[in-house]
């Protein structure tokens, strides 16, 4: 079970799940590809990719959320929020630099809302984030009242589908939020507290780890990391619809948990999260141009969650499947 | 003799009207290995908590080096040298050893404002701390996880050590052991102790404390009713004194 291969810790590192994910990637882009012909086009890559900028950012923080031992399943009503903020300021002809920021401040301060009910208050973080989720989902109604935010200036856009050094700043933003999330992770004090309190709380509280702080840190975390996915999905889409963010939650555990990280807490792989986030989009927009209604999605996304979890409690109760693990 | 590094006097513990401990008179001394022998509910347990800084006595005092102390939480224990090892160790299977030892106080730089890790001096301190104790493990980066229990034993004593604890207490280390693990636990304490440490072991198996310790401690009923230098007894003497059957102890106990 704690084969040494876990603490591969470079940057890229992948083990055999990582190599599978890849594989998987692949196998299924062949697949889309035979089967129908509007699959392998670059503009098809491209809108993958486009899709999958919301799902990475958020992924990354709900790795850490995981990995912890914590979830945060309100997380898409916190993008809507967050994009309602954007949203906003835009619509008011405001500073797109202030458009900017708007979303991470929305993201930080629901955070800290979040983190209170969750940390501070001892509520289950299943339970807390569930209940908050009734409450923002409300909250994206009566601030909506009803109507979506629709026709947005394009000043936001015009900032963030520009370049850099031919680098599109989307992927860019990425990179650096992978960065500083491997760094956080595997190089600082904070990540073997995380990793620690994922494995158990209370032995983090025994070695002397602050945990109430590191907890509250990484839902904050969390949220920030869903409100800069909010200003890329306000820039991409000009629009804020009343279902926004409603299948987030679910695409990004399922992304997550795909990846490697364990449900349980203790361990996770952030190259895991992105390979598991692609491969989700992948499926997605694979089945939607082989004619499967969007509508199937989440249950796409519901089987690979069961699927995944299903296969690690299986390989968990026979030996000879453990036995095979250990060997990989 | 020179001074005892701890000095326990007339310690007493009551739960509401349970007396768990009553007027504990004890020395600590560096470089000796105590042993604490008793029954279930004899008192050890309560006594090693008070020591731990998890229970404040009821009465008493505790001398640390000639000047008294009072410990309101583990930490304050900590901050003054007091390392306690647990039975159900505080490890986390998913670090690494060298990531236990340090964790909650680990060694870092800080750039631009960020701390980071210092990761090759942290397993370089593990490294040497491992060699030290003969502890016979090669990777310092290797997980707690995939440890045998003796082993694990040994990173909660480099951990201790690295604390810079001038006491360490063990609570039973020996219990979920096998045979060959539980000989090098054992030397493990006495290098401990060689190392000019104090260490306070809770033991069950008369045997093991007739190997390891110099002096032994006897507790029954919420009392200290012997203490004997190892050299100076013998098996029969310590399970009577024990069980409450050697003269001694049935004094003690007469009603008056």
């Amino acid at each position: 079970m704690y084969a040494v291969r876990q603490f591969g810790n470079g940057i890229f590192s992948m083990n055999g799940r990582e190599w599978s994910l890849l594989v998987a990637c692949l196998l299924a882009i062949i697949l889309f590809s035979v089967v129908s012909p509007h699959y392998a086009t670059s503009g098809n890559a491209a809108t993958v990719l486009r899709n999958s900028v919301e799902l990475l950012l958020i992924g990354l923080g709900m790795t850490l959320l995981l990995a912890m031992g914590g979830i945060d399943v309100s997380i898409g009503i916190v993008m809507g929020l967050a994009a309602i903020a954007i949203g906003r300021v835009l619509g008011a002809g405001g500073n797109p630099l202030l458009a900017l920021v708007a979303g991470p401040m929305v993201g930080a301060l629901l955070g800290c809302v979040t983190a209170t009910v969750v940390v501070l208050g001892r509520v289950p973080a299943i339970v807390g984030t569930l209940g908050l989720l009734g409450v923002y989902r409300t909250a994206v109604f009566v601030l909506l009242g009803g109507q979506w935010l629709s026709g947005l200036p394009s000043s936001l856009t015009n900032l963030l589908a520009t370049t850099v050094l031919g680098v599109p700043v989307p992927a860019l933003v990425i990179a650096i939020a992978y960065l500083a999330v491997w760094l956080a992770l595997r190089r600082t004090p904070y990540g073997l507290h995380l990793l620690a309190i994922g494995n158990s709380e209370e032995k983090a509280r025994l070695s002397g780890i602050p945990v109430i702080k590191t907890r509250f840190m990484t839902f904050v975390i969390s949220c920030v990391l869903t409100g800069i996915a909010a200003t890329f999905y306000v820039a991409t889409y000009r629009n804020v619809e009343m279902t926004i963010g409603s299948t987030l939650a679910l695409d990004a555990i399922a992304a997550v948990i795909l990846g490697g990280t364990s449900i349980l807490g203790g361990r996770c792989s952030l190259i895991g999260t992105v390979l598991g986030v692609l491969l989700l989009r992948i499926l997605q927009n694979g089945l939607l141009l082989i004619g499967v209604p969007s509508l199937w999605q989440p249950v796409v996304t519901g089987i690979l969650i069961i699927g995944v979890l299903g296969f690690e409690a299986v390989s968990n109760r026979f030996p000879l499947v453990q036995l095979l693990r250990a060997r990989a | 003799m020179t001074e005892p590094f701890l000095v326990a006097r007339n310690i007493a513990k009551r739960f509401g009207a349970l007396t768990a401990l009553a007027n504990v008179d004890l020395e600590i001394r560096s470089g000796e290995v105590l042993a604490l022998l008793g029954d279930n509910g004899a008192g050890k347990s309560t006594f090693i908590k008070i020591l731990a800084g998890a229970h404040p006595p009821s009465d008493g005092e505790l001398v640390i080096e000639g000047s008294p102390v009072a410990f309101s939480s583990p930490k304050d224990a900590a901050s003054s040298g007091i390392a306690t090892i647990f039975q159900e160790l505080a490890l986390s299977e998913n670090l690494s050893i060298a990531e236990n030892v340090f964790l909650g106080r680990e060694l870092k730089r800080s750039i631009l404002g960020i701390p980071f890790l210092k990761r090759k001096e942290m397993r370089q301190r593990v490294d040497g701390l491992l060699k030290e104790l003969d502890a016979h493990i090669s990777d310092p980066e290797a997980p707690v996880g995939s440890l045998s229990g003796g082993q694990r034993q040994a990173v909660a004593i480099c951990r201790a050590l690295n604390l810079n604890a001038r006491l360490v207490i063990m609570d039973e280390p020996t219990a979920a052991l096998a045979v060959a693990e539980t000989r090098k636990v054992l030397a493990l304490t006495r290098r401990l102790a060689a190392r000019g440490c104090a260490v306070v072991l809770i033991s069950h198996n008369i045997s093991e404390v007739f190997e390891v310790a110099d002096r032994i401690v006897v507790f029954r009923r919420g009392r200290k009713v012997a203490e004997r230098l190892a050299a100076e007894t013998n098996h029969e003497e310590v399970v009577s004194l024990i069980t409450g059957a050697h003269p001694d102890v049935r004094a003690l106990e007469k009603p008056n």
